[in-house]
């Protein structure tokens, strides 16, 4: 699964894939922050974005579940675009909030900084939106919401105030909140960076077992033994472009791109 | 100093503990005009503070246009172009209506409605910065959820800013009930135009103001402590344990702290 030929393949036998990028390119201010961009993610695959910092993996990430708009180039999640609309006729517009809002339903994204509801308990944090954007009944929120803060380790949290909790717990909270919508499709964006070094452990432990379940997820971080444990595809980006991927196996033990060989002779 | 002080204690005390009818009935108009006016420019200063975050030029001229007019004229200036200046203007004459067996006075009506665009200009204002004040990351989470924009604003960022809203708001709501005072100039009898005719009547102006002054002292006080409790309530909502008391950090008595978990 590490060559894009291959991809292209399996996409033609199979389903098409998670998420599809093509050609996205995004420029900010003078800046180009995304350049020529492609990327495909199959159904169930761990991809680990790293790559120095500015590199654009968080821009990348976010503009999959429309956080951030691309210039040019083309998202497509499960096949649809989130930003945009087909009419038709083929044109391609603008969506509207509410729709948008509705394709973005099916993807979870976890923040750095967790961004939990600090007004709502653990357990409201997790029933909100299931409640208010998908309709479902108290009672079965609640369960769900339950059953994932068993999952995550911290059912006893279920009345605590975010505030009161620690950062790996609030990452946790956050996981289980996006998990309660039951994405096809978990975007991490750096989970690990904001916690104090004790606490990586129980995320990248949740992050782990969600793999083993098959989720599909992309995940921006610098924790390279995470990397090369549990990514399937290993992605390195520097300025804006995708250099270099592979199995975290080749890319890890032998980089071909000049830029790759020298992000990882500083941080490993 | 003049010992011989012309103070009637009788009088005052009367006056303090049974007002008369009118002194009451005064009261109670300062009591709901202001009550009124604040809730309903609650409601204006919220549309005026969106309006102002639109995507539409004309609502953000609109909003900006609104605040710098009435921020930058005198509430009783404004008072009296609309009850007087309209009529005289041959605009509009504010009449008595009757709802439900009660009289409406006409000066009340226009008495709220000044009152109302006036504070609805300076909460527009507090609105806006408790808005500011929510972590932009909080409309990203809503957002990533599948929250609309205004699903987003009205469920998650209008609940945490109301917390860093209501010092001001109930700043606000303080003045208000002050500046009530400046409605005897369009003749509403409220507490201090009563209290004016209580004092031309008996030249007991020093008596009769002081008990004005402890009744809006009063009224003060009972909203300072309502504000303290509206503000304790919301701190327990985000998980922020209660400090002490303001009389306990006064008398400087340190209360036993139980660390958890001992």
């Amino acid at each position: 699964m590490s060559n894009v030929n291959e991809l292209t393949v399996d996409r033609r036998l199979c389903k098409p894939p998670m998420v599809q990028i093509q050609a996205a390119s995004r420029r900010l201010g003078g800046h180009q922050v995304l350049k020529d961009v492609n990327l495909s993610v199959s159904e169930g695959e761990v991809v680990v974005l790293v790559g120095p910092s500015g590199a654009g993996k968080t821009t990348l990430l976010r503009t999959i579940n429309h956080l951030e708009e691309i210039d040019s180039g083309l998202i497509l999640v499960n096949g649809q675009m989130v930003g945009h609309r087909e009419a038709g006729d083929g044109k391609v517009s603008r969506d509207s909030a509410r729709g948008i809002a509705r394709k973005r339903q099916g993807i979870g994204f976890v923040f750095q900084h967790f961004n939990l509801f600090p007004h709502m308990s653990v357990l409201e944090n997790i029933c909100h939106a299931p409640i208010k954007v998908l309709g479902r009944s108290k009672a079965e929120a609640t369960a769900t919401a339950e059953r994932l803060l068993e999952r995550v380790g911290l059912l006893d949290k279920a009345a605590a105030k975010p505030r009161n909790l620690s950062g790996g717990q609030q990452q946790r909270v956050a996981i289980a909140r996006a998990l309660a919508m039951d994405p096809a499709l978990m975007l991490f964006d750096e989970p690990t960076s904001a916690l104090d070094p004790e606490m990586v452990g129980e995320v990248l432990d949740v992050m782990r077992e969600l793999a083993r379940d098959n989720m599909t997820m992309v995940v921006v971080t610098h924790e390279m033994g995470f990397a090369r444990e549990v990514a399937d595809r290993v992605v390195i980006m520097d300025a804006g472009q995708i250099i270099e991927e592979g199995n975290p196996k080749e890319v890890f033990n032998a980089p071909r791109h000049p830029r790759t060989i020298e992000f990882f002779s500083k941080i490993l | 100093m003049n010992t011989d002080l012309n103070f009637d204690t009788e009088f005052f005390w009367k006056h303090l503990l049974t007002p008369t009818d009118a002194f009451i009935e005064g009261l109670w108009r300062t009591i709901y005009i202001s009550v009124t006016a604040m809730l309903l420019a609650l409601i204006v200063g919220l549309v005026v503070a969106l309006m102002g975050r639109s995507h539409f030029t004309v609502l953000r001229w609109f909003a900006g246009g609104y605040v710098w007019l009435i921020r930058g004229t005198p509430l009783l200036v404004q008072l009296v172009l609309v009850y007087s200046g309209l009529a005289a203007l041959g605009v509009y004459r504010f009449q008595d209506i009757m709802v439900s067996g009660l009289v409406f006075q006409g000066v009340v009506q226009a008495a709220i409605i000044t009152l109302t665009v006036h504070e609805g200009a300076y909460i527009s204002e507090i609105v806006r910065s408790g808005i500011e004040s929510v972590d932009p990351g909080q409309i990203e989470a809503a957002a990533a959820l599948g929250m609309t924009p205004l699903a987003a604003m009205r469920q998650i960022v209008l609940p945490q800013a109301l917390r860093t809203m209501v010092p001001p708001l109930g700043n606000i709501f303080n003045m208000l009930m002050k500046s009530t005072s400046v409605l005897s100039i369009i003749g509403v009898s409220e507490m201090f135009l009563v209290a004016q005719g209580l004092s031309a009547t008996t030249f007991r102006t020093f008596e009769i103001f002081l008990v004005v002054a402890l009744y809006y002292l009063a009224l003060t006080t009972i909203w300072t402590f309502t504000q303290r409790a509206i503000e304790i309530k919301l701190n327990d909502q985000v998980g922020i344990v209660r400090s002490e008391s303001m009389i306990k950090k006064l008398i400087g008595r340190r209360p036993i702290r139980i660390e958890a978990g001992v």
